[in-house]
């Protein structure tokens, strides 16, 4: 294989990286649906998927962007980490965060922690988008 | 959801939350049918037992 070839391979690898990279953001497992992964997509999808909408139908917070302590603004990463569970948010939870009680609040946590586990099957897409050898 | 999740008590979320992460963490880090279904047991059993524990741990406190 020649130089320009090598380059363009390495090219088309890293791209695939970032469109699986960033569909697996937007919907958990899509990253791996565009990579034929099959099994993983649908586990990622289910099991994302669940938790967060499980955390918003325990009436957990969702925090926003316009955060201004330090842990608002770690929970606003964590959660924009669901993707599209975290824009539809408000309309899968219609009636509204309730973190007064317990409940509500073990559903925040339920919530960013799809969130931060979409993030590690984000960063496996990309990996194996990119080429490496996947786990 | 709610028909689904809305009803939950707090042991069952717990379960809940222990499965699925059991289950993507056996994904992510592991091939092959068995090798994830041993991994997705263990890291549930060890989610719940530490749950189990720190409660157990918490207890006298709440007095």
């Amino acid at each position: 294989m020649d130089e320009t070839m090598k380059r363009e391979a390495v090219k088309t690898n890293q791209m695939m990286g970032v469109i699986a990279a960033i569909s697996g953001w937007i919907v958990p497992g899509l990253g791996h649906l565009v990579l034929r992964r099959w099994s993983k997509a649908a586990v990622y999808f289910l099991c994302i998927g669940g938790l967060a909408c499980a955390g918003l139908a325990m009436r957990g917070g969702v925090f926003s962007a316009g955060a201004e302590d330090l842990f608002d603004r770690f929970g606003f990463f964590a959660d924009l980490g669901a993707g599209v569970f975290y824009f539809l948010a408000h309309q899968i939870q219609a009636a509204g965060p309730d973190v007064a009680h317990a409940t509500g609040d073990y559903g925040t946590r339920l919530f960013a922690a799809a969130g931060m586990l979409n993030f590690l099957t984000v960063l496996e897409a990309y990996d194996i988008g990119r080429g490496s050898e996947p786990r | 959801m709610n028909f689904l999740f809305g009803k939950l008590t707090h042991f069952e979320a717990m379960l809940f939350f222990a499965l699925v992460v059991s289950l993507t963490f056996a994904f992510l880090s592991k091939r092959g049918t068995s090798e994830r279904a041993k991994y997705t047991l263990w890291a549930f059993l060890a989610f719940l037992l530490v749950a189990i524990g720190i409660g157990w741990l918490m207890y006298p406190f709440s007095q």
